[in-house]
């Protein structure tokens, strides 16, 4: 689409134009690194962040959401019944600023995830109103991240808006209509010109000898590398190490698994029935009538996250299910990462240099 | 409700604050009492009726005589709940048992002390009577107890989280304790306080007992990432949860001669007799 220049003492202004009529939310500084949150004050967003605990995820799929409220009805002598009234959480218009490429992959593969079959109408309804601005990644976070092996460093084509830093503006990519009127309604914006164009190419192409490349295998070779080795030896390894503790899962910006659960008042005759995060990692989540577990030892655990990372993901919904963050590297304990694993099985299998 | 089930409290070695929690609860869900009447609850009325059909049992069984009385109650009660971590666990009564129970008593009332007062090993009570459910923590909390009760009434099937406290702290996008350097128990303790001491800063402690998966070999490897010695990791295990490793059925996860040397003397006290010349 079109491509803007905002300068970087304009950013304020247009995030405090938005706060009238959004929800604005961004990265901002913690005690211990970055988050994102609510931006109450221009001055708190960081466009310039390294990585975040949790993935812009919580604002598409909260941590709990409620999705219908229930109530024992009994009229005076007649027979009772369950009133149920649904209920659409956190849905209000929404601006997500400086959401990094990786995280939009994941947000794309949420968007196919809970629109396509069955369509969930509560994330449907936050969705519609959340506008995203991205920011392109010029550095990689740490060394964790392997975004390049995953080819999340290019934004994927689902931002509103997508702003690249060039010193003392940004370029500002509109990657929809209604992102465009976003800006052009509430920043002070240029159009950009024929050499800005080439300035914006150079930044662009100068970023890519910056990130490392991790894996020794391409990302396309590893649905097949995960075939091959289900049965290794590897995931034994990695099941005595696991904590089984739900924290890759829980920061991944791909995993969408939730339980549903009633929670009663006080009263006992009504309450809420909500969805909240759930996990293959966790002994529970597998457990089904009987006390049959189909996933009892955490080596199997281990070794279905990788298949959805590398291999069922990309069957089913045609898109990467990792998108190379970092995340769950930085929140293991016992350092089990998926770069690691896919080289150890790599090796394990003895195949020839996929790259 | 035609009949509202009657509940009761009691309390064992503890410090009661299990039960204030309870109280504490009651400011601000009363509509509790519209599910329940409470029929005998030392810290909190003077009526004491013994028709009940739900006990709470705050404490840890540490004298021969507390046996009787916690088999009258389960004799009592349909369904007994274990509250908080002393009757759960032992929690930290069962410190003593590092000792003889001679110096333990000795070092607490004096010289007369084995002859003035009981004392034996501290137990949590599943190891005198059958327990029907637990609510965890030191002390618990209480929307879990709020939870419990709502389930029991209504038939259903308890249940804990059955996973780590990290869950908790993920949901909450607490930073990591133990990637900041502050060892913390969480990946090894059962969720279900909400993380509420990493929360604040405090790393996780185990008062809620351990995570059916624990992991205490690679939890080890962690802790002595920060330097901490096998003996302090030990303490660390063994705070709220010494009862258990004496009694797990299998290779103690410990490695040092579990806890402080016996023949040295005993820690000096605030709390400790004066000395008596």
């Amino acid at each position: 689409m079109s491509l803007y220049i905002l300068s970087k003492e304009r950013l304020p202004q247009f995030v405090k134009a938005l706060q009238g009529k959004f929800r604005v939310v961004g990265p901002v500084e913690t005690e211990t690194g970055y988050a994102f949150d609510d931006i109450t004050d221009p001055a708190q967003l960081q466009m310039d962040y390294t990585t975040t605990i949790l993935p812009p995820k919580k604002y598409f799929l909260p941590q709990r959401e409620v999705l219908f409220s229930y109530h024992n009805e009994k009229e005076n002598g007649g027979p009772q019944r369950l009133e149920m009234r649904p209920v659409y959480q956190d849905v209000q218009p929404t601006v997500i600023f400086g959401v990094h490429t990786c995280d939009m992959s994941g947000i794309m593969l949420y968007d196919k995830v809970f629109s396509e079959g069955f369509r969930d109408e509560h994330y449907m309804e936050r969705r519609e109103q959340i506008y995203i601005i991205g920011i392109e990644c010029l550095h990689p976070c740490d060394e964790a991240s392997f975004c390049k092996d995953m080819g999340t460093l290019t934004a994927p084509p689902i931002y509103d808006l997508h702003m690249t830093d060039a010193g003392d503006h940004y370029f500002v990519d509109t990657g929809t209509e209604k992102g465009e009127r976003l800006l052009l309604d509430n920043a002070y914006v240029k159009m950009a010109e024929k050499e800005d164009i080439q300035r914006l190419g150079q930044v662009l192409s100068s970023k890519w000898p910056r990130f490392r490349m991790r894996l020794k295998m391409s990302r396309d070779q590893t649905p097949s590398l995960l075939t091959l080795g289900y049965q290794a030896k590897l995931w034994q390894q990695l099941g005595e190490r696991c904590l089984a503790c739900a924290s890759c899962t829980n920061v991944c910006p791909t995993c969408f698994c939730f339980d549903v659960r009633d929670e009663n008042d006080i009263t006992m005759q009504g309450g809420e029935r909500v969805r909240v995060w759930d996990s293959c990692q966790l002994y529970e989540f597998a457990l089904v009538a009987g006390e049959h577990n189909f996933r009892e030892s955490k080596a199997s655990r281990v070794r279905h996250r990788l298949m959805r990372k590398g291999k069922y993901i990309k069957q089913v919904h045609g898109l990467s299910g990792c998108t190379g963050c970092g995340r769950c590297e930085r929140a293991c304990l016992v350092n089990i990462t998926i770069p690691g694993t896919l080289n150890a099985l790599h090796e394990e299998m003895q195949l020839e240099p996929g790259i | 409700m035609a009949t509202k089930p009657k509940i009761a409290f009691f309390d064992f070695t503890s410090c009661e604050g299990c039960q204030l929690t309870v109280i504490d609860l009651l400011q601000t869900h009363l509509g509790l009492l519209d599910l329940v009447e409470i029929v005998q609850f030392r810290e909190a009325m003077s009526e004491r009726g013994e028709d009940y059909q739900i006990a709470f049992i705050e404490g840890s069984c540490t004298r021969k005589s507390d046996e009787a009385r916690l088999r009258r109650i389960r004799e009592q009660a349909a369904v007994v709940v274990a509250l908080g971590a002393c009757a759960h666990l032992g929690g930290v009564n069962a410190l003593k048992n590092y000792w003889p129970i001679e110096n333990v008593q000795t070092y607490v009332y004096g010289k007369n002390g084995k002859d003035a007062y009981e004392s034996y090993p501290a137990r949590p009570i599943s190891a005198v009577i059958k327990v029907d459910a637990v609510i965890p923590g030191c002390p618990i909390d209480r929307y879990e107890f709020l939870r419990i009760v709502q389930l029991l009434l209504q038939g259903r099937r308890l249940r804990l989280p059955d996973y780590p406290l990290c869950v908790e702290c993920k949901l909450k996008e607490n930073a990591c304790l133990n990637t900041l350097g502050k060892p913390c128990l969480g990946p090894i303790t059962r969720a279900g306080c909400d993380a509420i001491c990493p929360t604040y800063g405090d790393g996780c402690e185990g008062c809620r007992g351990w995570a059916p998966e624990a992991n205490f070999a690679y939890m080890r490897e962690i802790l002595r990432g920060h330097g901490l010695s096998d003996a302090d990791i030990d303490a660390r295990f063994t705070m709220f949860n010494h009862f258990q490793f004496q009694h797990m059925g299998e290779p103690a996860p410990v490695t040092t001669s579990l806890g402080p040397d016996k023949t040295a003397p005993l820690p000096t006290s605030a709390f400790a007799a004066p000395k008596e010349d």
